[in-house]
């Protein structure tokens, strides 16, 4: 698919070393735009929305905030910890503030899973509907998103 | 009239040409620019070198053994390495932009890593950086404190010993492995006292994914090279009497740790409690240490507490989070000062409970992970 300038400039600021030091963009030779799609219609056959899988998310992550740093019980069976380390990162896209690598690491004891995710995740999936490249270290599947942290489906929301 | 395909071509070669140019100037810059001996000038004259020119600021700083604390390692990304920049600095670059907010712009604030030396250039830090020092050193010994935390003591080589307060941090430098291709800096609390100065141990958990914390758990192993720089901060315990409350959560520990050990070196009599939060039993570590410290140090006490004990734990100590730990310990706060490290919302959380007990701010001094 064709890709805007824009979208090729924003696709520039995910390459290792400048935001961050590996990038974004992991293995991924495709455009942006390519990505966005691909990943767009894999939460379409989930049923869900972009919005929907970051309000779960944000949900569990203050959910977790409680626990002052160490893990706490959320309901009905996560085990939710909120942590931060030194430093923070602005959006890729280029949206005004800069995020605090606040790192949310969500177990789903009932699955026996767990992920982990940031807020400047958060923020690239809820506004942008991006999971970051395929090898990215950072990559959120929206698939497993959904499953370990049980986001229903955006009908029921 | 010109037509519109016909604007629109114009448009879109400009555009092509004055995109090639920018590709141009970039390779050149970064290939073929020689920018030749440039005059750095550090704190008016105090300090003056002839560095090669081309490089970012904060690495030429580096090799002139000048150490601007940094905890992503030169990529902007932390907003750590600020120094003021009187003159040679150039146009603030936008991945500074983030950073850098307009009270910064008035002081000529910048980020010594997106700042290159292409010119004469006029800078001013703070003295105390001057002491900051690389250090080579090898891992003593590895020790897994909990699931997530492990003891990293590093022996130092060249130099052979450190100068440090109790509190202080340092830079831990990967190097480059499967997960990074270039080094990179992170930022860690010593834990070992102020007297020893031939060793520094550094109290390391895993982040999710972390470069630092990874090649720390599945790679480092004893006697490997480490190369550290520092020490820096400003956590550090106030001469007082007043009653001191130390509260921590994780490997906010490490700083407390020094603190604690260099009191009981000096001998110290102060009135002091440290609350230490947890989950659970398999969260704590070096409780047997801690409660030695009650022996060393008449006045100290210290708190552990679980927010989550397990049936198994057998837990008869202080239950529920710390900020609640602190509620019920304390009735008000008229003779205190407090030292907190750990994430911030514990921090910020303890904050609120110091505060509403009367604490003013400025007796709350902390070191958080952000």
């Amino acid at each position: 698919m064709k890709q805007t300038v824009q979208m090729q400039a924003i696709q520039n600021k995910m390459k290792p070393g400048v935001i961050v030091r590996d990038g974004f963009l992991g293995t991924e030779a495709r455009n942006l735009v390519d990505m966005l799609t691909e990943d767009e219609g894999e939460v379409t056959r989930l049923g869900l929305t972009h919005q929907g899988i970051a309000r779960r998310m944000i949900a569990l992550r203050d959910g977790g905030t409680a626990g002052l740093g160490e893990f706490i019980d959320v309901p009905p069976h996560f085990e939710v910890r909120v942590d931060s380390v030194r430093g923070r990162l602005p959006c890729p896209f280029g949206d005004p503030g800069i995020f605090p690598k606040t790192n949310a690491t969500v177990r789903n004891t009932l699955k026996g899973r767990e992920i982990t995710y940031t807020d400047l995740h958060i923020h690239m999936i809820g506004s942008h509907g991006f999971y970051e490249g395929r090898g990215s270290q950072f990559r959120l599947e929206p698939r497993e998103l959904a499953e370990v942290l049980e986001v229903r489906p955006a009908e029921t929301e | 009239m010109i037509s519109a395909s016909a604007f629109l071509i114009g448009v879109g070669v400009a555009t092509a040409i004055a995109a090639a140019l920018a590709v141009v100037m970039v390779i050149a810059d970064a290939t073929i620019a020689n920018y030749g001996e440039v005059k750095l000038s550090v704190n008016g004259g105090t300090k003056e070198f002839t560095v090669k020119g081309g490089q970012p600021l904060l690495s030429t700083l580096m090799g002139e053994g000048i150490f601007i604390p940094s905890a992503c390692g030169g990529r902007g990304s932390c907003g750590l390495c600020r120094v003021t920049i009187d003159s040679g600095a150039g146009e603030l670059a936008p991945t500074e932009l983030p950073w850098i907010n307009e009270a910064d712009r008035n002081k000529s604030v910048r980020l010594s890593c997106q700042v290159k030396v292409k010119r004469d250039m006029a800078i001013r830090i703070p003295e105390e950086l001057f002491s900051i020092r690389e250090y080579r050193t090898e891992v003593l010994s590895i020790r897994d404190l909990t699931y997530d935390i492990k003891e990293v003591t590093l022996r130092l080589k060249e130099p052979a010993e450190i100068s440090l307060s109790a509190g202080k941090y340092i830079q831990f430098v990967v190097p480059a492995y499967e997960r990074t291709p270039d080094p990179v800096y992170r930022a860690y609390s010593v834990s070992s006292g102020p007297s020893s100065k031939g060793t520094v141990e550094l109290e390391i958990r895993l982040v999710p994914n972390g470069i630092c914390t990874t090649y720390v758990f599945n790679y480092l192993k004893v006697g490997d090279p480490v190369t550290i720089n520092g020490p820096y901060g400003d956590f550090y315990l106030r001469e007082s009497d007043r009653d001191i409350i130390f509260i921590a959560g994780g490997s906010g520990m490490a700083p407390i740790k020094s603190m604690l050990l260099d009191m009981a070196e000096k001998g110290s009599t102060r009135t002091a409690t440290y609350f230490f939060g947890a989950r659970a039993v398999r969260d704590l570590f070096l409780v047997e240490e801690m409660k030695g410290f009650e022996k060393k140090l008449p006045g100290f006490k210290f708190v552990p507490a679980l927010s989550n004990p397990q049936p198994e734990d057998k837990w008869e100590g202080e239950t529920g989070l710390i900020t609640e730990v602190l509620d019920r310990h304390y009735q008000t706060l008229d003779h205190h000062e407090a030292y907190l490290c750990g994430s911030p919302g514990m921090i910020d959380a303890s904050i609120k409970v110091l505060k509403a007990k009367g604490l003013p701010e400025e007796l709350i001094f902390f070191d958080k992970f952000a």
